[in-house]
């Protein structure tokens, strides 16, 4: 029955039948022989499905809302426990270093501590004129609790002169001269208010795997939507830059002469600019609302992205362009643009893919580079680089804000470039060696 | 080969002429002046200044005069910074980046090229593959969390190196950490560059006519693969080059480090219009500057190629 078939099949010299191998194949087989490139493309993938269904995720109730601030749950490390726990075992742990320090000041008696408004360090300050800030009882204190919030107004008091105005008559403030206990009681309230409102309120079960910044929003859907919009304006520029850098290669490839010759210096001209600066220019000089807008973000980039493209696409066309096959199209009175787009295009395919390949995580670099800089993705928007950049601000006490954000962008470029290798390779093997 | 030199340096006008004029009307097409504030400065105050400052002239006229105050080099006051010229700050900051950027540079391609030569020598074995794993990292890991992150851990948790500033505060030691997040990159590419141009030239014939001869393996390696496998990483030196200046506006900021760059972004949030001319003007002569040495060193390495 299928012999009819086999007729039209290729047939080696023992009569069996061959199945033609594509480039696409042949290619595809090799790539997935390569096992960084093939867990590469696996991790590319599910980095793009992830980033395309965020939003479809955040609606599932899956991540949260990467702009909803949670001021209860400000910066909790990662974990899976859910954020009611964190924040008890932080407070009880703060209520445990409080104690030990007013403990330790009972007993000293001679020196007086203070916190810095924070709370993170306690420094003590060597009383000069022998002087006592007597403890306070709990009770007394608990009542000033509320404006102990904020201990940053007695943070510049001097102890002397705390101590003068205890002798001043204000007997009832006495209470909340010493920071260290205001603080303490404070926390205690707090830690029972939050206690009480912990099986009502749902923002305490909440579990942040990436943990949270500042303001208490999740980072792990911050780092998903920074991905999202740096992959995407990757994406849009890599195709923009890519678009343009083959029609340009291709039409100074294929009329040469005197038309290659002006454009191939002014690629030569473009390539001398010290081009991150003047994209640094143009995201200056654009100003904070138009920076809103991806499109100029992309813009900016990709005016100078398309170079190394054009110059490949032009080699190629040029070496492609005297073959035989060519010469038989255009006997047959084919147009410059269908030869073009028909027949010289597809065949450096291959080579344009490598190079996209290569570009994104270049573009996706130099995004970050000027969000980092505070020059490309402007707030609430979040790009894997605003978030680095709001990372080193917040990392000496919360340094999984650098690292989780850090960590997702750097696998995503590392895995680019895995990918990039292993598609040279398998779509132009010639070129194995070569870097 | 003068000839070419000088035709070479001839060439660099034109660029510069490009640049220069690029950023003024770039700069002075955008919306808002520098002296456009939160709170409006008075009518005749805005005048008075537009005079001190040339800006009430026409267009043209006002780019003639930039032009020629540039060929002086005269980069003008800033506009921010009442007190300082832009060739000031420049003159205290360049040193500095220069030193940076050199070590960068060096740093990158003795180390670059040492990984590239262990890799190729041992080709796919472990230092092969351990080589080209620490390279990919390189190439991946962007210079903005690399030095956040060293920070974090070399300088905030382990203490061992200071977290930022320069050598007139730390001595050497503030250094270590810009000079490993500024190189990074470029010492992972040069590593690639020089393994794959070893590889080639370890194929090549008169390698193998070398060990006909009877000589030892380390002469072969030194006196006959390097010379020529080097070619490829000199020809990467200008790029290479190009980037460190760039990466050392992130760097400067990251580490707190007195150079050119960290002023330059600081100008281009502050719209401070001489300084980010003088900035890239200065930087666009570093990078030129830099590509004339490497094309010239060039070609006194590969005799093959003739400048005709």
């Amino acid at each position: 029955m299928n012999n009819k078939k086999k007729k039209d099949q290729a047939v080696n010299e023992f009569n069996q039948v061959m199945k033609p191998i594509s480039l696409w194949a042949d290619a595809w087989k090799r790539l997935r022989k390569n096992k960084m490139a093939f867990v590469s493309l696996i991790i590319v993938g599910l980095y793009t499905i992830i980033s395309l269904g965020a939003p479809l995720l955040t609606q599932a109730g899956i991540i949260y809302d990467y702009k909803e601030q949670n001021i209860n749950n400000a910066t909790l490390p990662p974990s899976f426990r859910p954020a009611g726990d964190l924040v008890i075992a932080k407070m009880e742990s703060r209520i445990s270093q409080l104690e030990e320090a007013v403990k330790e000041k009972e007993q000293t008696q001679q020196d007086s501590g203070y916190s810095a408004s924070s709370g993170f360090d306690f420094g003590t300050v060597p009383e000069t004129e022998g002087g006592e800030v007597s403890p306070q009882e709990n009770g007394e204190a608990a009542q000033d609790a509320e404006i102990g919030t904020t201990t940053t107004d007695s943070d510049y008091i001097d102890p002397n002169v705390t101590f003068s105005l205890d002798f001043g008559g204000h007997g009832i403030d006495t209470a909340s001269a010493d920071p260290l206990v205001r603080e303490l009681n404070f926390q205690k309230e707090n830690l029972e208010k939050i206690k009480s409102e912990m099986d009502t309120d749902p923002s305490y079960k909440k579990v942040y795997i990436f943990g949270t910044d500042d303001l208490g929003r999740d980072l792990l859907s911050r780092t998903i939507y920074g991905g999202r919009i740096s992959i995407m304006i990757g994406l849009v520029g890599t195709l923009t830059a890519a678009l343009v850098g083959i029609l340009f290669g291709a039409i100074a490839g294929y009329m040469g002469g005197w038309l290659d010759n002006v454009m191939m210096r002014f690629v030569d001209i473009m390539y001398g600019l010290p081009y991150m600066l003047i994209v640094i220019i143009i995201m200056a000089f654009v100003g904070e609302k138009a920076r809103g807008n991806f499109a100029i973000l992309f813009v900016a980039i990709a005016l100078v992205s398309w170079l190394t493209i054009a110059r490949v696409v032009r080699g190629q066309i040029i070496s492609l362009k005297n073959s035989e096959f060519v010469e038989a199209a255009r006997s047959m009175g084919a147009s410059t643009w269908r030869i073009i787009t028909k027949h010289l295009l597809p065949n450096t395919l291959g080579i344009i893919i490598v190079y996209s390949t290569m570009l994104m995580p270049s573009f996706i670099m130099n995004e970050s580079f000027l969000s980092f800089l505070g020059l490309g993705v402007s707030a609430p928007e979040a790009s894997w680089g605003t978030l680095v950049s709001e990372g080193v601000k917040a990392m000496e006490f919360s340094s999984w804000q650098l690292l989780a954000p850090s960590i997702a962008m750097t696998l995503f470029l590392f895995c680019m470039n895995f990918l990039g290798d292993g598609l040279r390779d398998a779509l132009d093997p010639q070129s194995k060696n070569r870097t | 080969m003068s000839r070419y030199i000088i035709r070479r340096v001839l060439s660099l006008i034109p660029t510069l002429f490009v640049i220069v004029t690029l950023s003024f009307f770039l700069i002075r097409l955008a919306p808002g002046g520098p002296f456009a504030r939160e709170k409006d400065v008075p009518e005749i105050i805005l005048q008075n200044l537009m005079k001190r400052y040339h800006m009430d002239e026409p267009l043209g006229k006002q780019y003639l005069r930039y032009l020629g105050d540039v060929l002086r080099w005269d980069l003008g006051p800033s506009y921010r910074y009442r007190d300082l010229t832009v060739n000031e700050m420049i003159d205290q900051g360049f040193p500095v980046s220069m030193e940076l950027g050199a070590i960068s540079l060096v740093v990158a391609v003795i180390f670059g090229v040492l990984v590239g030569i262990i890799a190729a020598l041992k080709q796919n074995r472990w230092p092969d593959y351990l080589a080209e794993s620490i390279a990919v990292v390189g190439i991946s890991v962007p210079l903005f969390v690399l030095g956040p992150v060293l920070q974090l851990f070399v300088g905030l948790q382990w203490k061992i190196l200071p977290m930022g500033q320069w050598t007139s505060v730390h001595g050497w030691k503030a250094l270590i950490l810009p000079t490993i997040t500024l190189s990074a990159p470029y010492f992972a590419y040069i590593a690639r560059l020089s393994r794959a141009s070893i590889l080639e030239v370890l194929r090549s014939d008169y390698i193998r006519t070398a060990r006909a001869k009877g000589l030892k393996e380390s002469v072969v390696v030194r006196r006959h693969v390097l010379k020529g496998a080097m070619l490829p990483v000199v020809s990467y030196l200008g790029p290479a080059f190009s980037g460190i200046v760039t990466g050392s506006t992130v760097v400067e900021s990251v580490f707190l480090i007195p150079g050119i760059g960290r002023p330059f972004v600081q100008a281009a949030i502050n719209r401070d219009y001489t300084l980010i001319m003088g900035e890239v003007i200065v930087f666009s002569l570093i990078l030129v500057l830099a590509n004339l040495v490497v094309d010239i060193v060039y070609g006194f390495l590969d005799p093959r190629i003739s400048y005709k």
